[in-house]
């Protein structure tokens, strides 16, 4: 049998489902209730970036993402997982991409109109990432604690920054911006498939539309 | 049942009626409950590598299962898992450092319930080689909180022969009992049995359940050549097997249990793997207390014959 090829998916996710669940739940019994503040600057972020005030607007997230990866990467996940610290140090050059855009103005968008397609992708998926993912565990017979929000759990951050950067960005910009988010949500939505959790199902819907609104949105930017 | 116990006292019992209820009640309190068991010492024991030692036939992994981080909580809930495991006489608890914190969780039970002289602590060391074996074993001890390892394996082979040289090193110092080989998914068997001819090594863990057989054709037999032990992984095929099982309601067939005392799928597996005559002991790995009951028990005498286990085999085959 060929060494390689023997292995599965399930062979790299080192925790079970319970242990998952409860490390979500225990950020949000740690540090509530920060949640009402992380939201508030996800929330002005997008009034920011429909109102082509892009440069705050990819400011304000920077922190959260610089937040996520200590407290929920390094401190927490990396404990159960060694690769998690690796993702931390990838949600720092987030933290860092977000900064050095804000400051320069590369790729900034001031051109989309707010009814174009990929705008309205954007719009939606930043709203589901801030109001509908927050919602999704306690509509599901969870705890409040469970609830994953955008500035203090990996997924609705990352979720939430695809949907900005969709808005804000164009061109080569809007595609080195939104590599770290993808990524991390392909990782998630697999060790969630591993969990038999049926949020994998709806990370990977999320990034489905969020590539064809960033293909969408380079092919109209070209013509 | 209860109701049914009301019912007919409330009507009136004859004296053959009471002699029957009292009969059977004497016949329940009988029944093997875990709490009985535990405190009856029947599981079955091996002797291993050579030795006189012997090696309770149930362990326990941890992959998975004892990785939970910090979390108070689920601490505990893993200590009450180690504790019951000692109650019933176990012994071989196998870890690593590929398992997150398994190692530090393992440490915190035994912080909190005493290190039981059963333990025969089974640890591994893995990539970057170069002399790093000792360092892990130095620190792999701080988290599990122990003075000493019994087994220290080489995990999955990873740069096999600097590690397996160290832990050879360490052994002739005292620094460890036992040095094995690792590997899973009936992965790099030839250079396993490479090994296992070549080098002097006391223990071998591989893959071996009633699905994945392959260990039986050469590893088995040149292991009980060698009087190499064997600690069987993945006895439930990392869960999946019992799972299916149990979803499928399939039936457990009567001759199991008149053949090898199987009341339980937990029984049927895991007593097809440590009858093998090479199989030192297996290690199942559980998150609950529940599931180690019913794990523990199947270490327990009468064990399936060798045409009991072709039965068996055939059995897990049709369904």
């Amino acid at each position: 049998m060929n060494a390689w090829t023997s292995y599965q998916l399930q062979d790299f996710i080192p925790f079970t489902a319970e242990v998952y669940f409860r490390l979500l739940e225990r950020m949000g019994e740690t540090f509530w209730p920060l949640h009402l503040l992380t939201f508030a600057m996800g929330a002005t972020t997008l009034f920011l970036a429909l109102r082509y005030r892009t440069r705050l607007a990819r400011l304000l997230p920077a922190p959260l993402w610089a937040f996520v990866a200590v407290a929920f990467f390094i401190q927490r996940y990396a404990e159960l997982n060694w690769a998690g610290g690796y993702v931390g140090y990838a949600f720092i050059v987030q933290t860092v991409l977000l900064v050095v855009m804000a400051l320069t103005g590369w790729g900034m968008d001031k051109t989309s109109s707010r009814t174009s397609l990929p705008v309205v992708m954007g719009t939606a998926i930043t709203l589901f990432g801030l109001i509908i993912m927050p919602l999704m565990a306690p509509l599901s017979g969870g705890s409040w604690y469970q609830a994953e929000v955008f500035g203090i759990h990996a997924d609705p951050t990352a979720v939430t920054t695809l949907g900005l950067m969709l808005i804000m960005l164009r061109g080569f910009a809007l595609w080195i911006a939104v590599i770290i988010p993808a990524l991390w949500l392909v990782v998630s939505g697999l060790t969630l498939q591993v969990l038999e959790s049926t949020g994998a199902a709806v990370l990977f819907a999320v990034l489905v539309i969020a590539l064809v609104g960033l293909v969408w949105k380079s092919i109209a930017s070209k013509r | 049942m209860n109701y049914h116990i009301r019912h007919r006292i409330k009507h009136g019992i004859t004296r053959r009626q009471s002699l029957t209820l009292i009969g059977a009640t004497l016949a329940a309190m009988a029944l093997p409950t875990a709490s009985l068991f535990a405190n009856t010492g029947g599981m079955r024991h091996k002797t291993f590598a050579g030795t006189d030692k012997t090696l309770p036939v149930i362990g326990m992994g941890t992959w998975r299962t004892f990785n939970v981080g910090s979390d108070p909580e689920l601490l505990d809930a893993r200590t009450e898992v180690v504790k019951a495991f000692f109650e019933y006489g176990g012994g071989l608890i196998d870890s690593s450092p590929m398992y997150g914190s398994a190692p530090d969780v393992m440490g915190y039970a035994l912080q909190q319930l005493g290190t039981p002289e059963s333990l025969f602590s089974a640890e591994k060391v893995w990539s970057p080689a170069g002399g790093s074996a000792g360092e892990q074993v130095a620190e792999l001890k701080e988290r599990w909180k122990v003075e000493h390892f019994d087994l220290v394996q080489v995990h999955n082979l990873t740069d096999w022969r600097e590690h397996l040289a160290a832990l050879q090193e360490m052994k002739a110092e005292g620094i460890i009992r036992h040095v094995g080989i690792t590997t899973s998914h009936s992965r790099r068997h030839r250079e396993i049995e490479q090994i296992m001819t070549s080098e002097d090594i006391d223990f071998v863990q591989l893959t071996y359940n009633i699905t994945h057989r392959e260990a039986e054709n050469r590893l088995l037999p040149l292991a009980e050549e060698r009087g190499i032990g064997v600690i069987a992984n993945r006895p439930y095929d990392g869960g999946s097997l019992i799972q299916n099982l149990k979803r499928r309601d399939a039936p457990l067939p009567e001759w199991a249990n008149e053949e090898c005392g199987c009341t339980t799928w937990a029984d049927f597996l895991l007593k097809f793997i440590v009858s093998h005559p090479a199989v030192t002991c297996a290690i199942p790995a559980t998150t609950q207390v529940e599931h180690l009951h019913e794990n523990m028990r199947a270490g327990h005498d009468p064990m399936p014959s060798a045409n009991a286990r072709q039965r068996m085999a055939a059995y897990i085959e049709s369904l």
